[in-house]
């Protein structure tokens, strides 16, 4: 039989498993940790129980469109900003031209999407440390963008929205005056996490100088999104390397400061989502007044997608950080090659490096901070 | 000492800032419904359950191409000359009897990709999603509306027709064979004569050959 515990440890050292069914790791994963008493001396992420082959099954599907809907359930909480990256890769293969109407509405989606991934990350951080009640309210608040979606798309969580060029179906009449309403409405709700959550202060006991990530180490293991930010490096695609139309927005990327604590710990990553949702409240708000009312979202969408022999990489900003697709092309109807750059797994990867040194319970906290989608770190 | 007490204030402020947050929630409305006695109406295109309008389906297998799990499974049998299935609601012929057309609703992943092909949108998605089941295969839905000794009969039937459309075939080709070694012929008659013959004919003799 294969060992399940693979460490060795000393006289005062403990091995312990902590998953993959525990209620506090985000999905199935397992971590091994090796103790001494409280304190963590090592940290061993043990990930697989949720592969399903997305590569494989990228590059032996008939179509490049069928292979949509698998990219949706990568990370399952976000899956439009899935689907944005997987499509604007193929269309910069086909060199396609992407109607204005399309755009706005995929931005919009994205932006949205982004909102209700980080409410969820938000609301479980909170829960893993002990704060019930946030998890609700952001549950509230999430519900209602689903439900945008559902009306729109016909899905509330794997929705299959966008096609390659084009989007599978247009939206609902009142998607415009629905979004802004919801706009509206969110913004207060975001002050009122701020009382409830933000600066309480026992969250800030449990968060601040918790699960410190320097600059340099950040950097090294190839960090991005709300970790990286976290630690105060300005960087974000959609500014730094601007895909779609986000070049056309006036928005600001938030950087963590350590306000209460070190410069990168846990709250800074966790006040970085929140003040991340503002700045795509101001998107989603830009982009309704310019999103043109006319206009077939379904009329670009290619018969056949036939790319040129070739490869390509294209990295878009999900709500977790940079997402990557490496596509080769061998001028078939499916991919030779598909490659996808999941931030949850880089981020997973740190763990092991920021964690050492900290109590058992800030484990959880650390976990919690990283936001990490176990769809994606397995894919 | 106080800072102490400076820390105490914030920590308790901080508490009765949340709390002020949850009990102005308390009397706010409630958001969640009391699942079976009250239920959420789902929206005119939520995509939770497959439907086959089978009148309007002309067998032509497009949705279970581009299914991206398999589940559809469809088989045809082309109809005999002899009967008429008729028309579709829009208007296109209907050329197959539809003997199996299955949907395992188990594995169908909702993807919406199978709707977008169909040339007579009779594969759709209704807003259904209490169907769950105690057995799996109870979840295999069968949307062909023909009897199984209906099935057989136009299997055999087919089968006969295809035999004779081959014996046909070949009795075709024979002739064809035939004409044309004629044509052959004649045409070789014809190229002597036309070294004598006028212009004027020449077209009319292109034609002949054409067909
Ligand atoms: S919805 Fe998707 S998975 Fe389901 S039958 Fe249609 S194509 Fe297949
Ligand atoms: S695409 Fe439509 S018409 Fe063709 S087989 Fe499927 S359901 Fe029938």
């Amino acid at each position: 039989m294969m060992e399940v515990i693979s460490k060795d440890t000393g006289k005062r050292e403990m091995v312990i498993n902590m998953g993959p069914q525990h209620p506090s790791t985000h999905g199935v994963l397992r971590l091994e940790l090796v103790l001494d008493g409280e304190v963590i001396k090592e940290a061993e992420p043990n990930i697989g129980y949720l592969h399903r082959c997305f590569e494989k099954y990228a590059e032996l599907m008939d179509d490049y469109a069928k292979v949509i809907p698998y990219t949706d359930r990568m990370d399952y909480v976000s899956a439009i900003n899935q689907e944005h990256g997987y499509v604007i890769a193929l269309e910069r293969m086909l060199e396609l031209e992407v109607p204005e109407r399309v755009e706005y509405i995929r931005v919009i989606m994205a932006e949205l999407q982004r909102i209700a991934s980080h409410l969820l990350g938000i609301g479980a951080f909170g829960l893993d440390l002990g704060a019930f009640t946030p998890f609700l309210y952001c549950f509230t608040e999430r519900e209602k963008i689903l439900d945008i979606f559902e009306r729109a798309t016909g899905a509330r969580l794997l929705y299959n929205y966008f096609a390659v060029a084009g989007l599978m179906r247009d939206v609902h009449p009142e998607f415009k005056t629905e979004t802004s309403d919801f706009v509206k409405t969110f913004r207060p709700k975001i002050k009122e996490l701020n009382d409830l959550l933000s600066y309480n202060s026992i969250f800030i006991k449990r968060t601040a100088n918790i699960g410190v990530l320097p600059e340099k180490v950040a950097f090294n293991y190839g960090a991005s999104g709300p970790v990286l930010r976290g630690s105060g490096v300005k960087w974000d695609l959609r500014k730094n390397d601007p895909y779609s139309i986000y070049d056309r927005f006036d928005f600001e990327i938030p950087v963590g400061s350590g306000e209460l604590g070190t410069l990168g710990d846990c709250w800074d990553r966790y006040i970085v989502r929140v003040r991340e949702m503002e700045q795509s409240l101001r998107i989603i708000e830009q982009a309704l007044d310019g999103m043109p009312d006319e206009g077939d979202v379904m009329a670009a969408i290619p018969k056949r997608i036939r790319p040129k022999e070739g490869e390509i990489y294209t990295r878009t900003e999900t709500p977790r950080g940079e997402l990557g697709y490496y596509i080769i092309s061998d001028k078939s109807a499916s991919a030779f090659r598909v490659k996808a750059r999941a931030p949850s797994f880089v981020h997973l990867s740190m763990l092991p490096a920021i964690s050492k040194g900290s109590l058992i319970a800030d484990m959880v906290a650390i976990v919690g901070s990283i936001d990490i989608v176990l769809g994606e770190v397995d894919r | 000492m106080r800072n102490a007490v400076k820390q105490s204030w914030i920590t308790f402020k901080s508490i009765f800032t949340g709390m002020g947050v949850t009990i102005r929630h308390f009397f706010g409305p409630t958001v969640t419904l009391q699942y079976p006695d009250e239920r959420m109406e789902l929206p005119k295109g939520a995509r939770a359950r497959l439907f086959v309008n089978i009148d309007d389906c002309i067998g032509c297998n497009l949705c279970a191409r581009a299914c991206p799990v398999n589940c559809i499974d469809i088989e045809t049998v082309a109809a005999t000359q002899d009967v008429d299935l008729g028309k579709t609601s829009t208007g296109n012929p209907k050329r197959f009897w539809l003997t199996r057309f299955n949907i395992d609703m188990a594995k169908c992943m909702y993807c919406d990709l199978c709707v977008h092909p169909c040339p007579t949108n009779c594969i759709y998605m209704v807003p259904e999603y209490e169907y769950s089941e105690y057995d799996r295969s109870n979840l295999v839905y069968h949307f062909s509306n023909l009897e199984p000794d209906m099935v057989a009969e136009v299997k055999e039937k087919a089968e006969l027709e295809a035999e004779q459309k081959k014996r046909d075939r070949e009795e075709m080709m024979r002739k064809k064979a035939e004409e044309k070694a004629k044509k052959e012929m004649e045409e070789k008659k014809k190229a002597e004569e036309k070294s004598e013959a006028t212009s004027d004919d020449k077209p009319a003799n292109d034609k002949q050959g054409e067909e």
